[in-house]
């Protein structure tokens, strides 16, 4: 036996204008809705401007320096970093960084993991691998002297780096990673 | 994974932009308001597969846009409240003579507007609409004077 339709009476429910038009407005809900949107462009205007000065990064905000008391290591970055959005760190050399015609750099797994270090510029005579990181070996003459290091990160977060030259006070410092 | 969140977020976020731009965009579609519709379409799709172009990425993703729709759908249908929310409600524009200000300007819309509406419907003069109504696609019903 077949199955009965399932159905129900039909009732004029909608509010009507005028008592003439079926218009099922609500006029009370539209103004609340009004102010909850001025409420969100309010908002978005904010985000934007935010966005402007560098709070999700690549502006005057997200750019950081840290430089060593001796003025050994001099590290420019960007504080607020974007998933997969490459930047360049730039780490200069004082004259004391320099030894023996070389620079020995180290850098923490986590700026080559988890910040993505995709290039080191120029490329390193050397490399050698341990105590959590890489030292790198550059040829050098005399300062002004720079290495640069081509991030992207691969993942939203808070990563801890740790870069250090022999002989010198390291330099330690947060990147917060937005989606 | 990822793209499960990113479709999910994409699909509430572009909801909520799409509300909040009035509903021109769903009913009449002019040349200006194309722009918003392809531009944003545009963004949101990076994030949403990223550098995966797999067919797998590209599946899961359009499946999770699929079943995001489903559900609201799904919810609107229980709560009309919601579904207010979503799609909003109808709003009276011109009533028996008279513009509705308050309601015209919270939705941008103005008098050529309804008028086109009503050319469409083969009025040719305002005098002749007694109402003209905001439907939720955005579209305007035109209800014509009794003579």
């Amino acid at each position: 036996m077949a199955t009965k339709p399932v159905t129900k009476p039909v009732q004029d429910s909608v509010a009507r204008v005028n008592n003439e038009v079926a218009v099922g407005e609500d006029l009370d809900f539209q103004r609340k809705w009004w102010r909850f949107e001025n409420a969100a462009w309010a908002f978005f205007t904010l985000i934007i401007v935010l966005d402007l000065a560098g709070l999700f990064g690549r502006g005057p905000i997200a750019k950081a320096e840290r430089r060593t008391a001796d003025g050994t290591i001099d590290v420019k970055y960007e504080r607020i970093e974007r998933t997969d959005s490459p930047s360049i760190m730039t780490i200069g050399f004082g004259p004391s960084a320099i030894q023996d015609g070389k620079i020995q750099l180290y850098i923490s797994n986590s700026l080559v993991k988890s910040l993505g270090t995709q290039r080191v510029i120029p490329s390193p005579q050397d490399t050698v691998i341990g105590e959590g990181g890489l030292t790198y070996t550059f040829p050098a003459t005399k300062p002004p002297a720079s290495v640069d290091l081509a991030l992207q990160p691969s993942g939203p977060g808070i990563y801890d780096f740790t870069i250090n030259v022999a002989g010198a006070q390291p330099v330690h410092a947060k990147i917060v990673v937005v989606p | 994974m990822s793209t499960i969140i990113h479709a999910v977020f994409g699909y509430l976020f572009l909801l909520l932009i799409v509300r909040l731009l009035s509903r021109r965009p769903g009913g009449q579609l002019t040349l200006f308001e194309f722009v918003i519709v392809f531009l944003m379409g545009g963004v949101i799709i990076l994030s949403t597969v990223g550098k995966d172009r797999s067919v797998t990425n590209c599946a899961t993703a359009i499946l999770t846009v699929g079943l995001m729709h489903w559900f609201v759908s799904s919810v609107k249908g229980k709560y009309p409240r919601f579904g207010a929310i979503v799609d909003g409600t109808p709003l009276t524009l011109l009533k028996k003579g008279e513009w509705q200000l308050e309601v015209m300007k919270g939705m941008r819309i103005d008098r050529e507007d309804v008028m086109a509406a009503a050319r469409t419907k083969g009025v040719s003069s305002i005098y002749d609409v007694a109402y003209a109504i905001l439907e939720r696609n955005g579209a305007i019903s035109i209800i014509k004077n009794e003579k």
